[in-house]
């Protein structure tokens, strides 16, 4: 018995890290500040974006430009951190307002939603679901996480 | 010490003087009071009702569509639900069923409303404590109801609502779909109108451009449109009050003016006499503004507190006819009592402190002539 729970913990310990994206996205605290731009995140409950780390530590963007501007510059909003490092990576649906992964979601530049930080990514759970928002609000380009470089974050400021 | 003790003397002697002139005093007293009691009632009045719709319809769907032939309101096809689902940010879309039933006994108007989920089923009605005054019905009894083709159908009160939502839930009667279309005579496949709920109310532009586009024959209608009609108007009808009020406010200002800055003789000699006897101006101007004060701000509380039991307590019987309009089959509700730190704060500065100062320039003027010219007066 004792075997067997000794080798499930043992498991769990080795596998579970190994796995990227699993971490739950969480509610960010009435005091958690977007480290890009020091504004309270919890007022703009509409576009909150977050990247965990593996150890459990977060940071919360009040819109998915910040993160991604944390995201391109790691080194300087957070030095002790590497890519390598990142669990997981979220952002809000603009229809369902809930949090979604980011490296899967499509994001639509150029349309005329505004975030608390001006222009923004607005990003989507499906390409569908883009597409009509792009044709309703004007957007310019629908873009994959991958898709995303510094220049077009650079593009939106 | 001694500053406090002078502001003590000097106020047992505002206090005497203006015991002096009781009869002018006490006119001006009961006039003030009566228009600050009148202001802080309108303002208390129609500033709870419109908090209080607005909690009703805080709790209200994003959206209401309602289909219309010739401009009229008419029943919705149940196809629509699968349409207006199809739109992007439409989380959910229910058809709702509700109407009206005219009960001749009683010469009243009834709403009947098919709840989400009504527990009892078919048989069974639920009832607004209005309704079960006006039929005499308790639990268990079992009320008539005239179908559309003329012969009745008998349904059994399963409960009555609790009477805290009176406004809302007096005139009810909640019922299950069975009934509801067998009374009303509803057909099956359609419904009175539809809700929609939209998660983020940035869209909700575009979803009912879009409704509009889809489905011409609808009107899609939004939360915060009916609340700002609501709004509107309340408006409306506290600027009429408002209007035949100011008759009177005006008089007060000209009454108040008048005796506030035209010192009588009388006045001017005492100031006279006590520049006479060692007073320095200061002094002069702090007991005219401790007169001032002292009529304007029991006049101030005095008419505020008045206001305040007449709307919350004595349901706003003066002129609430006027506030609520023709349409309200209770004239016993009672609003919610809440008090607005601003709208006291405007009431205040709006009448105690023009007052205090309308008292003291012509005091100061009296004040800084010579004693002996004003003696001579």
């Amino acid at each position: 018995m004792r075997i067997w729970i000794i080798t499930l913990v043992m498991l769990y310990i080795v596998t579970v890290p190994a796995v990227a994206g699993q971490k739950k996205p969480l509610t960010p605290a009435q005091k958690d500040k977007c480290p890009v731009c020091g504004m309270f995140v919890a007022k703009y409950p509409d576009f909150v974006a977050e990247i965990i780390f593996r150890d459990g530590s977060y940071a919360v963007f009040d819109g998915v430009k910040d993160m991604f501007k944390y995201y391109f510059n790691l080194q300087k909003y957070n030095p002790k951190k590497t890519h390598e490092e990142i669990d997981s990576l979220y952002g809000t649906d603009y229809y369902d307002l809930v949090l979604i992964d980011g490296r899967k979601a499509f994001y639509v530049i150029g349309s005329d939603v505004y975030g608390p930080m001006g222009r923004e990514l607005i990003l989507f759970r499906n390409y569908s679901d883009a597409r009509e928002f792009m044709r309703d609000h004007k957007g310019n380009a629908i873009l994959k996480f991958q898709d995303i470089t510094p220049k077009t974050i650079e593009g939106l400021d | 010490m001694g500053w406090i003790n002078k502001q003590r003397n000097i106020l047992d002697f505002a206090l005497n003087s203006l015991l002096r002139r009781k009869g002018k005093n006490s006119a001006l007293f009961v006039v003030y009071t009566g228009i600050i009691f009148l202001v802080s009632s309108i303002i208390f009045s129609s500033e709870s009702i419109k908090r209080e719709s607005q909690i009703l319809l805080e709790n209200s769907p994003e959206v209401v569509v309602q289909r219309t032939i010739a401009g009229r309101h008419d029943l919705i096809p149940e196809q629509y639900i699968g349409q207006l689902k199809s739109i992007r940010g439409v989380q959910e879309v229910k058809g709702r069923l509700w109407g009206y039933y005219f009960e001749p006994g009683v010469q009243a108007n009834y709403t009947f409303v098919v709840p989400d989920e009504f527990l009892y089923g078919p048989g069974y009605i639920v009832i607004g404590n209005g309704v079960s005054k006006t039929f005499l019905a308790g639990k268990g009894d079992i009320l008539p109801f005239k179908t559309l083709d003329g012969s009745y159908t008998s349904l059994e009160v399963a409960d009555i609502l609790s009477p805290d939502s009176e406004i809302v839930s007096s005139d009810l009667i909640l019922l299950s779909e069975y009934d509801f279309r067998k009374v009303t005579g509803m057909q099956k496949g359609f419904y009175t109108d539809m809700i929609l709920k939209v998660r983020n109310t940035r869209e909700l532009q575009a979803i009912t451009d879009k409704i509009r586009r889809i489905l011409p024959d609808t009107r899609p209608i939004t939360r915060n449109e009916i609340m700002r009609t609501y709004e509107a108007i309340f408006d409306w009808r506290s600027g009429i009050l408002l209007a035949v009020i100011s008759g009177a406010a005006f008089a007060f200002i000209i009454f108040a003016w008048d005796k506030a800055t035209g010192l009588s003789s009388e006045e001017k000699k005492e100031i006279g006499i006590l520049k006479g006897i060692g007073w320095e101006t200061s002094d002069v101007l702090f007991m005219k503004t401790w007169e001032g004060l002292i009529i304007s701000l029991s006049a101030f509380f005095l008419g505020v507190f008045f206001a305040y039991i007449h709307i919350y307590f004595a349901s706003a019987f003066l002129f609430m006819p006027v506030l609520k309009g023709w349409s309200v089959l209770y004239p016993e509700f009672r609003l919610v009592p809440f008090l607005d730190m601003f709208q006291i704060t405007t009431i205040f500065f709006l009448t105690v402190a023009p007052y205090t100062v309308a008292t003291i320039i012509p005091s100061w003027r009296a004040a800084t002539i010579d004693p002996d010219s004003v003696m001579r007066l």
